[in-house]
């Protein structure tokens, strides 16, 4: 299959939390934690329909992740909300020990995660957020490419019973994955079949590997969407780069700790030796910006990286 | 509740268990287990919870090998799984751990445990949440967060007590971090506070059941003594944690422990 790009832009926030408001009215186990951006995250209609299973829990993450965990306990399906910088990043061991050690249904969803909080600056700008949770066990990871697969993950993960990260992107983004598919925890989509250099990420990044294949016309890109980090879906990718030869990693985060590690991993663990190259910011906070484009050129994750490096890997 | 349980019977044999506990497998938190060993007795030794459906959280974990005593009492598994705690392959954890059968919450990471109990109040309002928190925990954040919280909600149906031996591993708490008149601090964050001689079994009982009865989220503040019943363990933080207790010691404490009257 090949996906297109579809404008215009949707909010992935705004798709969020109508997909909560759905799901709340045939689960009367649904309640929301919040720690004070519930607008943030459009969750107004679920507050106003739902106010008995919206619980605020103030500036206080630690607080609202334990909340969160007894709630569970009581048989509760729990979305956790708040930025990502905040939580998990501030509440991470009460997420590690309250959460994933007792095993209990907590989704923790981090919102404006990576260089897409352009504006805020460095504090806001989470790069760290996919090491911190992949490392827990217990603990499965995903990223939605865009707004239609943001619902898609949401019910999936309101149905696992499971603790879970989800992680969101702040601006609107345009339509990549297919309404018409399931998603389906532990499975990566190809979303262009291609011969040359398989090329894997996962969020609304991925938009740039788009673009940059428009200005490679004589390279072909395989490009895989890894909206499930964890669970990681090994056959689809090591199928791809068995084929290509050429595998580039491209991420909105740290290098340490990210995707392109664990697929490095994989790799080498595998029978494959591909070439290898792994774009991702390097051990490096971010900066203010206007838009999240400036910052991915700056920090050589944006297509003019992808480019060279594509074809500099098909030399 | 049986018509006439004899409480100082139970406090000592429950003591001698505990000290078997800690000198064959080998290490325990036998301070604050011995300062907190009345409380867990007078919640799951009287008539006032009904755990099937009421809940007790330990959100300090580390006083672990009091309320595996305490559970074994209540036969949630066999006496004689006590000697494995802490040993490869055992269920008993160092810290306390829901996959022993009577605990509903894994902790050690301390300040998490009240507010986790917060959510389980807010989920189910018709039942009884009892908190098990330290006083040195107190000094965590999170428990202040927690507190507001069941003001906010005003989750009555929430018991903290508090297990209140003074120190902490590394001193005292006056030294490390004092917590100044802990009855006014959650006095004025809105909570109800009952303060009890926190190894008085019958008192201990007698305040679980007024704070059942309190239209507010309720602090009992336990007085206690670290290493309570042995002598040479009394207020000496160095018995915070042992590990392998000379067979000496033991019989000293053994010997103590024969005689024990609160």
């Amino acid at each position: 299959m090949n996906s297109k790009i579809i404008t215009p832009n949707q909010s992935v926030r705004k798709v969020f939390g109508k997909t909560i408001f759905e799901l709340a009215k045939t689960n009367p186990n649904l309640y929301v934690v919040s720690m004070d951006l519930m607008s943030s995250l459009s969750l107004q209609e679920f507050v106003n329909t739902y106010p008995d299973r919206f619980i605020e829990c103030g500036i206080a993450e630690n607080n609202a992740a334990a909340v969160a965990a007894g709630l569970a306990k009581a048989g509760k399906t729990v979305f956790l909300c708040s930025f990502a910088c905040f939580s998990p990043a501030l509440n991470w061991a009460v997420v590690r020990q309250s959460i994933c050690y007792n095993n209990l249904d907590v989704k923790i969803v981090g919102s404006h995660a990576g260089l897409g909080t352009a504006d805020l600056g460095a504090t806001h700008q989470m790069l760290e957020d996919i090491a911190i949770m992949s490392t827990l066990p217990n603990m499965e990871v995903f990223v939605p490419i865009d707004a239609v697969e943001t619902e898609k993950i949401t019910v999936a993960i309101s149905n696992s019973h499971r603790p879970a990260y989800l992680r969101l992107f702040r601006p609107d983004t345009p339509t990549i994955s297919d309404p018409k598919t399931d998603f389906k925890i532990g499975t990566s989509q190809v979303l262009k079949t291609g011969k040359d250099i398989t090329v894997i990420g996962y969020g609304p990044i991925l938009t740039q590997v788009f673009e940059a294949q428009e200005k490679l016309p004589h390279i072909s890109l395989e490009i895989i969407n890894c909206s499930s980090l964890k669970p990681l879906d090994s056959q689809t990718i090591l199928k791809s780069v068995k084929k290509t030869g050429r595998l580039i990693s491209i991420e909105d985060h740290q290098k340490n700790g990210g995707l392109g590690q664990v697929v490095a991993d994989l790799i080498l663990s595998s029978s494959l030796s591909p070439k290898f190259i792994n774009l991702s910011v390097n051990n490096q906070f971010g900066q203010s910006a206007r838009d999240c484009t400036q910052l991915y050129d700056f920090y050589g994750i944006g297509t003019k990286a992808l480019i060279n490096v594509a074809q500099k890997i098909c030399k | 509740m049986p018509t006439q349980i004899d409480f100082n019977k139970l406090s000592r044999d429950l003591r001698l268990d505990l000290l078997e506990m800690v000198y064959r497998s080998g290490s325990g938190h036998i301070g604050g287990s011995l300062s907190s060993l009345d409380i867990f007795a007078s919640v799951y030794h009287s008539d006032i919870f009904n755990f099937k459906k009421d809940h007790f959280i330990l959100s300090a974990g580390h006083l672990a090998c009091a309320f595996y005593t305490v559970l074994a009492s209540k036969k949630y598994f066999p006496k004689s799984e006590l000697v494995t705690y802490g040993n490869f392959g055992s269920i008993l954890q160092g810290h306390i751990s829901a996959h022993v059968p009577g605990v509903e919450y894994s902790s050690g990471s301390l300040g998490q445990g009240l507010s986790f109990a917060a959510g389980l109040a807010i989920a189910q309002p018709q039942n009884s949440v009892v908190c098990l928190t330290s006083d040195g925990e107190q000094q965590e954040g999170q428990i202040w967060e927690a507190v507001m919280f069941a003001n906010k909600y005003k989750l009555k149906n929430l018991i903290n007590i508090i297990d209140c031996n003074g120190l902490q591993i590394d001193g005292t708490i006056d030294q490390i971090m004092p917590l100044t008149n802990l009855s006014d601090k959650y006095t004025q964050f809105g909570w109800s506070v009952i303060s009890v001689d926190g190894h008085n079994l019958p008192e201990l009982i007698k305040t679980l059941k007024q704070a059942k009865q309190s239209s507010k989220p309720v602090c009992i503040i336990a007085k206690t003594i670290l290493g309570k019943g042995i002598s040479f363990m009394e207020n000496n933080f160095k018995y915070h944690d042992i590990k392998n207790l000379p067979e000496s010691d033991y019989l000293l404490a053994k010997n103590e422990l024969q005689n024990y009257h609160p």
